[in-house]
């Protein structure tokens, strides 16, 4: 994935989540703005034969992995054109064929699920590999630290990756995590580490890369810790607790705003084109807006199917 | 080997049933695998897995750390990849170290993926009092029955014990599968064929007349042996085995109470929002009001103390008692 590329995938999450929450029917959603070039960077390291799962803060996630715009805001609107005919939402969506195996809301959850789908993968011998992707507020999550343990005595192909953006809900990191640095807690289980500005996309896909290559080659898990920020409360239904300062000068660091930049100060990137590629995103938003539009909610009588 | 009405079967214990189960899906499937505390080598904790470790090797019969939400969690992975792993949790008190993935993930993957993925995962556990005290000792299965999409059965023979684990082994959802620790010394014939026992089929363990037992696991036994001191007394009890919990088999229940008119649940479990209360209004959803009477543990922790446990566990007498009283002898 190139620098232009990955920009331009930045600006279709952060397009694609702004649209979707001045929906009047949106629901409820967590938004990863201050946190695409983590999505963004991650994927740029994962192959076809590799899955990805998340938390619940899982729109941006998906999309860098390539699901369909169009089908991701179905399921996000609970329309049955959804791959999972809008019955998963954003907590628990699912699009495997994409390399997206899935999400699940509850913090910490999908960590072990992670590491089952890692085992399968290393007893298939497919040479894939499963990156799980989990805020700092899961670090304090026992199920966590049980699941590195296994993960490393087993050496299974698993990418733990933390979008550390600092809070969990409220709660600063600092107050509520002891490790000076997230990833210390893969390298008391003798993992490839590493801690990096997660606001930099061209940083967090090299060090995604190079654990990506440790991971496939068999020499077992490793954990990366990209340090972000979150621009907007923690869903669309929580109080900001933040101070407006504090929001501006947080969105100074926008890692979109910042790619931009550098890409024009290094004469890779026009201004003109700059435009062209937010109109671009807008376009593609405005087609999954329709695509989503136009298919409709499940029938109340579907509610027992796929039960067990 | 003997032959009871004409099939050809051997009389074996229950972690034989289990190890027999498995050993023949683990030869015909290469993707079924075991998960679990000391489930290798060692063979598990009540050797229910006994010599699986030696004919199929660590990567398939695997060792875990004491981590139970993520063995499972693991296990449930691994089956929404295309696996189908038994994890063992040694007691079903730990089972809730492990509710995450199983029930917010596993019981709902299904549903939530509108049928693009599925968990078929076992949980194999062991529930009852057996001097362990007041956190090894809990029957939790009631917990377990509002699950959409979870399915539970509790075998109180071998020849269950191997036909549910059989059928668990090639089901398509999660199953927590529930020995009873009282139930292992007790051997019992086992055909020697292939045999799967589908879920969702009570069975008939007595024949009587004058009132209806619906109970399982190891209370079945209890049950028996009030229905012995009943009949010496001149009550004709007739004993269900629900064996499979959810689904649960009403309708094997309501026939007979149709015919004795009278219900009597007994669990080892507690009574509130127990097994029994559920066969009860499902019954009553079917049939409308019958005199019912149910039995289950006192309000009260199953302490290791010898006095206290059976104090607070359901035994013959109580059963009988309970039968007397519902009767108005």
């Amino acid at each position: 994935m190139n620098s232009i590329e990955s920009l331009r995938l930045m600006m279709l999450i952060r397009a694609f989540e702004t649209a979707l929450a001045k929906r009047p029917d949106h629901g409820f959603q967590l938004l990863s703005s201050g946190e695409e070039a983590v999505a963004v960077g991650l994927s740029a390291a994962l192959t076809d034969k590799d899955q990805l799962l998340t938390g619940g803060r899982s729109i941006g996630p998906a999309l860098a992995r390539g699901a369909e715009p169009g089908a991701v805001m179905a399921e996000l609107l609970g329309r049955v054109a959804g791959p999972n005919r809008g019955r998963g939402g954003r907590g628990h969506m699912a699009d495997p064929e994409s390399g997206f195996f899935g999400a699940h809301a509850v913090v910490g959850g999908n960590i072990s699920i992670a590491a089952g789908v890692a085992l399968a993968k290393q007893m298939a011998g497919d040479g894939g590999i499963v990156a799980v992707l989990f805020g700092d507020g899961a670090c304090g999550a026992g199920v966590l630290h049980e699941t590195l343990n296994i993960s490393a005595c087993w050496r299974l192909p698993l990418l733990f990756i933390c979008n550390n953006n600092q809070l969990s809900v409220s709660t600063a990191r600092t107050a509520a995590l002891a490790p000076a640095k997230l990833s210390d807690l893969g390298a008391a289980f003798g993992m490839w580490t590493r801690t990096v500005d997660g606001l930099d996309v061209a940083c967090v896909a090299a060090a995604a890369t190079e654990a990506a290559g440790h991971v496939r080659e068999g020499r077992g898990p490793a954990f990366l810790e990209c340090v972000s920020v979150r621009l907007l409360s923690h869903s669309t239904t929580a109080r900001e607790t933040r101070s407006r300062a504090t929001l501006t000068e947080l969105r100074a660091q926008c890692p979109i705003r910042r790619q931009v930049a550098y890409l024009q100060s290094s004469g890779y990137l026009e201004i003109a084109q700059a435009e062209a590629l937010e109109r671009e995103a807008a376009d593609r938003v405005a087609e999954a807006m329709a695509f989503a539009d136009a298919s409709p909610y499940p029938e109340a009588s579907e509610v027992l199917d796929h039960v067990g | 080997m003997s032959a009871d009405h004409g099939v050809a079967s051997t009389k074996i214990y229950f972690r034989e049933a289990n190890v027999r189960a498995l050993r023949e899906e683990m030869r015909q499937n290469p993707r079924v695998l075991i998960l679990g505390q000391d489930v290798g080598a060692f063979g598990g904790s009540y050797r229910e897995f006994d010599g699986l470790y030696r004919e199929f090797g660590a990567a398939r019969v695997r060792d875990t750390p004491v981590a139970e939400a993520a063995s499972i969690g693991i296990g449930v992975g691994a089956a929404a990849s295309g696996f189908r792993p038994l994890v063992c949790i040694t007691y079903m008190d730990f089972l809730m170290l492990g509710f995450d993935p199983l029930i917010n993930y596993a019981a709902k993957l299904r549903y939530k993926t509108g049928g693009l993925l599925t968990a078929p995962v076992v949980v194999k556990t062991t529930a009852g009092a057996f001097g362990q005290g007041v956190a090894h000792s809990q029957c939790l299965e009631a917990w377990l029955m509002s699950v959409p999409g979870l399915k539970v059965v509790a075998p109180s023979t071998p020849a269950d014990a191997y036909g549910l684990m059989k059928t668990a082994l090639r089901s398509d959802g999660p199953v927590v599968y529930i020995d009873h620790k009282r139930l292992f010394p007790i051997p019992g014939e086992v055909p020697d064929a292939e045999t799967f026992i589908p879920f969702g089929q009570a069975v008939v363990r007595k024949p009587g007349s004058d009132v209806t037992v619906a109970t399982h696991g190891f209370m079945v036994r209890i049950a028996l042996e009030a229905a012995l001191i009943l009949e010496g007394e001149g009550v004709s009890a007739e004993v269900i085995d629900l064996r499979s919990l959810a689904p649960l088999d009403i309708n094997t229940v309501a026939q007979s109470v149709s015919k004795t008119g009278a219900l009597v649940t007994l669990e080892e479990g507690q009574t509130t929002c127990g097994v029994g209360a559920e066969v009860a209004a499902r019954l009553y959803e079917c049939m409308g009001m019958r005199p019912w009477a149910r039995i289950g543990a006192l309000p009260a922790p199953v302490s290791s103390n010898p006095v206290l446990e059976a104090a607070t566990i359901p035994d013959a007498a109580r059963v009988v008692t309970a039968i007397h009283l519902l009767l108005g002898q």
